[in-house]
């Protein structure tokens, strides 16, 4: 699919520019419904709108729900990290299914998911000089 | 018998004792920080006050009384259910490894696992509350896939000690672990 670039496009900007004004003109009918008082309101005609309660409530629930959703992702991240127990920190399913190639000589060997044992002889039983050398 | 200072995870100091039984056998003992004199007084203070605040606002005595138990009590449970003092791992070739940890108030809980059962002893790494530390741990093998790994356990999970520590048990082991081979 070529079609997925970020690049500006024609009906994109229609798009921008129609999200634009919708939001303009929404911001504008909220501070209409909030501010002005509700006989001039009627005294033009329009009387079917939500009370004014919902002018102040709707905001204070938008931001304690940001603030909660802060503390819950972390949250969820948090529980979602592995136990120090578990299988996942040591290897998963691709690793535990990779195929094992012949190694050539002479040849870059495949890349593969070392296993743990390997990997901790070769960090802390070899010489020390090897591992200095960074 | 040798003994080291080290740093835990945390920053508090541990030491590590490690006994030489016999060839094949030996045996580490990691001491955990000691219950700080300054966090018992802080806890006690806290609890007490906030019990003074609370006999403040009702003017009930009971609230007093209940706060002397709940202190008491808090101290026993934690120093028997949750302080463990030291943590020790003994590791005999032929047949098996014991992982032993005692609590402040005297208890001990043991652990054994069968030397068949054991694949490999290695340092792993893994998140753990917004760091990354290293720590030493048993896998088991798996009886059904001879290079499978069945279950992993944590040792020294109270002390945590740092690398330093870790790599010193970790090449003491390999040296026995490398003996049921040949």
């Amino acid at each position: 699919m070529v079609e997925n670039s970020p690049a500006p496009l024609p009906e994109r900007a229609i798009y921008g520019f129609v999200l634009f004004l919708g939001s303009q003109f929404g911001f504008m009918l909220y501070l209409v419904w909030a501010y002005v008082p509700e006989s001039w309101l009627f005294s033009v005609g329009l009387t079917y709108w939500p009370q004014k309660y919902w002018a102040v409530a709707l905001p204070v629930y938008l931001l304690v729900t940001l603030g909660i959703g802060y503390i819950l992702l972390f949250g969820i991240n948090m529980m979602s990290t592995a136990p120090l127990n578990s299988m996942h920190t040591i290897t998963d399913n691709f690793a535990k299914s990779q195929q094992q190639k012949k190694s050539q000589e002479e040849a870059i060997p495949a890349l593969r998911d070392i296993p743990i044992s390997e990997v901790n002889q070769m960090f802390f039983l070899a010489d020390k000089g090897i591992c200095n050398r960074n | 018998m040798e003994e080291g200072v080290y740093r835990a995870v945390s920053g508090g100091r541990i030491a590590l004792q490690r006994r030489q039984y016999s060839a094949s056998c030996r045996e580490f003992s990691v001491r955990c920080p000691r219950l700080q004199l300054r966090s018992l007084s802080a806890a006690t203070c806290s609890v007490w006050l906030a019990a003074y605040g609370l006999f403040v606002l009702s003017q009930n005595s009971m609230v007093l009384s209940a706060a002397i138990f709940i202190t008491l009590i808090g101290l026993i449970v934690y120093l028997h259910f949750v302080k463990i003092d030291q943590e020790s791992l003994l590791v005999i070739g032929s047949l098996g490894i014991q992982m032993t940890s005692s609590y402040a108030s005297g208890k001990e809980n043991t652990t054994f696992i069968e030397m068949s059962q054991v694949k490999d002893v290695v340092i792993n790494e893994a998140i753990y509350m917004q760091k990354v530390i290293y720590y030493l741990c048993i896998l088991l093998q798996d009886p059904r896939e001879p290079h499978g790994v069945s279950e992993v356990v944590p040792l020294f999970q109270s002390s945590k000690p740092r690398l330093d520590c870790l790599v010193e048990v970790y090449r003491s082991c390999q040296e026995i672990l490398e003996q049921r081979k040949t």
